[in-house]
């Protein structure tokens, strides 16, 4: 179950008993107040003990212990109390509906939240028999016993449940459609901090290892130098702390103490311990120091620094201090050089900022800020408010239908005589028909409704329905409009705010009731009048607040699953980027760490051409290596690197280079293309040089070695193949161009 | 004599540098060498003839605004860089630099290209003529075939004899051709004084028509 549909439940499971405690509450209390019992005192003692076990109930099931005990007890406990309607309830045509039946209804419509369908078509069953069973019992053969009541509480069980079902369904789309959106946000941040680790590490071997080896091939350097193994150590370092940094992290504070390590400044420090950070921010922070100690050195006059490390909840604060000359930085024009803006720059592109305070002679801090990367992902609440309002707006529309159809519909073909004119009657109920369709067809399309207009014609049709209802029937079961009316109100401002929706409800009911008192001789008494607005209104105000629970519901359950996903997310970019390094250090332990190592304690001489040629031959691997992982896998290269390799094992230095988009090729075109390289490189001795240029609509792999003749081969397959001779070099080039 | 400054934060690219310059015929000293930019603007790095600019290559790209801006006051800039990827190398010579050459060319070019940039007359690596032979996007100069060919061709056997031979034209015709394709270059996207004096060279030297360009 998903995060959005799980709290779903947990809220909807808390309106219902909420709204059945009150409603209950409120319904049994005012029929105390209002009415008089057949046994007062039973009642009294029934309704305290309905209403304390109600609580009682409530309780325990949103601590959610041996839940299916405790709705078996209510179903008896309600059972029990419908039974006992002999004592409870006066049989009175004008009473409306009676306290127990408005229990009964809202403990069963709410039943939907609460227990499984097959329970709650038992459960619904077994209680709507006893109150019927009750109603014989109470009033055999009178006003209280109605098969109506048991129909129409049935249908309400069943419009609950379809409600819930909705909301429900609603709920799961919402899941779904987060959870594809995730896994695409998952892929492009796993994606992205591969990318950066990548950046960081590329740069890193290019700046350092890369660059020495290149250069010892070049044959540079004629001696042992002190500063060649200093900068082969920290080589070394640059490489081995590719597997140092763990879940996608490193500690800032080993970062910092290197860089100060390779300035001649005495540094006091005060930092945490350790401070780990994303490895872009650290990498970024501490190329930063590097700069800003630079600029001691240089510029300060001083031998020491003070580096202060902070960190709270938005990010890192470093300050670098010195007591040196300092500067006036309203003297540096803007537009020149320098390591105000350089430090600006570097922190800007992270998200950060640099500050400079100096005077001069007041010694100058530097402070660093870099925010901690926490992406926000906005969207979600929106998307699953829609969805959920969607869901139950559908739901609201299937019961309006339901009750214009079902119930209103034959109350005005059978009760002609309660009317004063029937066509009014008709056309107000056409009216709100035409409403729902017209809300209807907006879900539908998932637009707006307009809701003013909307609400105008739905007033105006419960105004014409009430004037041509004969005054003695009025707020009878006759006067469909009353209470029904109510449905289209709740429809149409299901986006507002409760207080607004309650506001316009209210005055409705209040419409109808000034109208009905004005022309006297109602159909039911006042107690009547509550008990049956109670029944109807309650349902209606309960939608309205779902539907605002359901708004913020949205909001709540977007930051969940936020929550869960950047964990997951976190954990997968941790494995990947560990993987990836494993990886890399792998393929540069065997061959340019032990290099390096030699060049760093003095064992290999930089000046000796063995050395040089095996420098020159891991540069060049090494920049395959680093080329490789920075573009995406290609089978044209990789079909060549397995000779490649094999070439430089035999101690052919190859110069590789590549240019150009390519399109896929065809697997027979990319064997010709490549066979011609691939034979030339088996033979080939001395320096070989072989490039791929990629134009769009050709690719040519060209290959310049001495070696063997190349055999004669027929073109094929889009391929041609040219060769030259050049005193003992052979050029060979293959053309594959695209069909025309 | 020919004047460099190196900004480069590899010792051993300094001492590789230092070297070559030394061969050199004439000479060219390196004047000043520093980690960071500062260096090409300070006293004597200020007064230097070309700059040799490493792209300082870190997490977040390369820098580039140093480049602009070293461009903007005039300098010559040779981009000296590990990077060999289309995009970097014609960013660099959008935004004005001399030319770009990767660390490997570096043995058979940088004189080369040090002295091609005093004299303002343009320079193109091979790796560079990659860069150009191969480009796609939508705002890039219009090539001849003929200049594509010479361009592809240099790219993949740096030599310009046998560029020559293959495409039976002579050695000039080669180099003008990728004079011809650098000048091009110069004449579209961002404006830099540096690319307008090649421009403005070529077509005083009949190298290039205006309606060529």
């Amino acid at each position: 179950m998903g995060a959005v549909e799980e709290s779903l439940l947990r809220q909807g499971l808390r309106y219902a008993l909420g709204l059945r405690l009150i409603v209950v509450a409120l319904s049994s209390t005012a029929s105390l107040l209002l009415t008089e019992a057949p046994r007062q005192g039973v009642t009294v003692a029934v309704v305290a003990g309905l209403n304390g076990w109600n609580l009682w109930y409530a309780r325990e099931l949103l601590r959610g212990t041996r839940t299916a005990g405790w709705i078996v007890a209510d179903i008896a406990v309600m059972c029990a109390v419908c039974l006992t309607q002999l004592w409870t309830v006066r049989s009175d045509p004008r009473g409306g509906g009676t306290w127990v039946l408005i229990a009964m209804v809202i403990t069963v419509v709410t039943y939907a939240w609460q227990m499984p369908w097959p329970a709650l078509a038992a459960g619904t069953s077994a209680i709507i028999a006893a109150h019927y069973a009750g109603a014989m019992i109470a009033d055999p053969g009178g006003w209280l016993v109605s098969e109506a009541v048991v129909a129409w509480t049935a249908a309400e069980v069943a419009l609950s449940w379809a409600l819930y079902r909705f909301v429900r369904r609603s709920a799961r789309t919402a899941d779904r459609t987060i959870e594809r959106g995730q896994e695409m946000r998952r892929t492009a941040a796993v994606a992205t901090a591969r990318r950066a680790d990548e950046r960081e590490y590329l740069a890193a071997l290019h700046d350092t290892a890369s660059v020495t080896l290149l250069m010892i091939g070049n044959g540079v350097l004629t001696e042992r130098e002190a500063w060649l193994a200093e900068q082969a150590r920290r080589d070394l370092r640059e490489i081995g702390r590719s597997d140092a940094g763990h879940h996608g992290e490193l500690d800032l504070i080993g970062l910092l103490r290197e860089v100060a390590a390779q300035t001649p400044l005495r540094v006091s420090w005060r930092t945490p311990e350790s401070l780990a950070l994303p490895a872009v921010d650290a990498v970024s922070l501490s190329r930063g120091v590097r700069e800003a100690l630079t600029n001691v050195v240089r510029h300060a006059g001083v031998d020491h620094a003070e580096i202060s490390v902070r960190r709270d909840a938005a990010g890192v604060t470093v300050d670098i201090a010195d007591e040196g000359a300092g500067f006036d930085p309203g003297l540096v024009a803007p537009d020149r050089h320098g390591v105000t803006r350089s430090l600006r720059e570097r922190m800007a592109r992270r998200g950060g900022e640099a500050r400079i305070v100096s005077s001069p002679g007041g010694g100058t801090t530097v402070t660093l800020r870099c925010p901690l990367s926490e992406p926000e992902v906005p969207g979600d609440e929106g998307l699953i408010a829609a969805g959920f309002q969607r869901g139950l707006r559908w739901a609201v529309v299937l019961v309006s239908l339901a009750i214009l159809v079902l119930l209103d519909l034959p109350h005005l073909l059978t009760g002609r005589e309660a009317y004063t004119q029937l066509g009014a009657q008709f056309a107000a109920w056409a009216g709100l028909l035409g409403t729902t369709l017209v809300a209807a067809v907006a879900t539908w399309r998932d637009r707006p409704v307009k809701r003013w207009p909307l609400l105008a014609v739905v007033l105006v049709c419960s105004v014409v329905a009430t004037a041509t209802v004969r005054p003695e029937y009025r707020l009878g079961p006759a006067h469909w409009s009353e209470g029904d009316a109510g449905w289209q109100v709740v429809l149409i401002l299901l986006d507002s705010r409760v207080a607004v929706l309650a506001a316009v409800l209210g005055a409705q009911y209040l419409l109808t009731f000034a109208q009905a008192a004005a022309d006297g001789q109602a159909a039911l008494s006042v107690a009547g009048v509550v008990n049956a607005t109670w029944l109807v209104l309650a349902f209606q105000l309960a939608v309205g607040m779902i539907a605002a629970v359901l708004r913020g519901l949205a909001v709540s359950s977007a930051q969940v699953v936020r929550a869960a996903e950047q964990l997951r997310t976190s954990e997968e970019v941790a494995r990947q980027l560990h993987r990836d390094r494993e990886r890399r250090y792998a393929d540069l332990a065997t061959t340019a760490v032990p290099l390096l190592e030699g060049l760093a304690d003095g064992k290999l001489d930089p000046a000796e051409q063995a050395v040089r040629e095996e420098c020159a031959a891991e540069a060049a691997r090494m920049r395959r290596l680093l080329t490789e992982y920075s573009t995406v896998p290609d089978p044209l290269v990789s079909e060549l690197r397995a000779c490649i390799e094999r070439a430089e094992r035999r101690g052919t230095p190859v110069s590789f280079a590549e240019y150009g988009t390519r399109p896929e090729l065809p697997p027979r075109a990319l064997r010709r293309l490549t066979e011609p390289a691939v034979e030339a490189l088996a033979t080939a001795r001395g320096k070989v040089r072989l490039t791929i240029a990629g134009t769009g609509d050709a690719v040519t792999v060209s290959v310049i070695a001495r070696c063997a003749p190349p055999p004669e081969v027929p073109d094929g397959d889009g391929v041609r193949r040219s060769t030259v001779l050049d005193g003992d070099r052979w050029w060979i080039q293959s053309v594959w161009r695209e069909a025309p | 004599m020919i004047s460099v400054v190196v900004v480069d934060d590899h010792p051993v690219v300094h001492a590789g540098v230092r070297a070559w310059c030394a061969l050199a015929d004439p000479p060219i000293e390196v004047v000043a060498w520093g980690t960071d930019v500062s260096v090409a603007w300070l006293p004597p790095g200020a007064g230097a003839d070309v700059v040799v600019l490493d792209l300082q290559l870190d997490v977040t790209g390369p820098a580039y605004g140093n480049l602009k801006r070293l461009v903007d006051a005039g300098r010559q800039v040779i981009v000296y860089s590990m990077r060999a990827d289309r995009e970097t190398v014609l960013t660099c010579l959008d935004i004005g630099a001399f030319t770009y050459l990767t660390k490997v060319e570096g043995e058979e070019h940088l004189v080369g290209a040090i002295t091609a940039a005093v004299a303002a007359a343009p320079y193109t690596p091979p790796a560079l003529s990659g860069a150009f032979g191969t480009d796609d996007r939508p705002h890039r100069p219009r090539l001849s075939p003929r200049e594509t060919e010479v361009l592809l061709e240099w790219f993949h056997c740096e030599s310009k004899e046998m560029v020559a031979r293959r495409l039976h034209l002579t050695v000039h015709r080669v180099n003008s051709c990728l004079e011809r394709v650098r000048v091009k270059y110069a004449n579209v996207g961002r404006e830099a004084p540096t690319k307008a004096a090649l421009v403005a060279r070529a077509l005083q030297d009949g190298l290039i028509t205006t309606d060529e360009l």
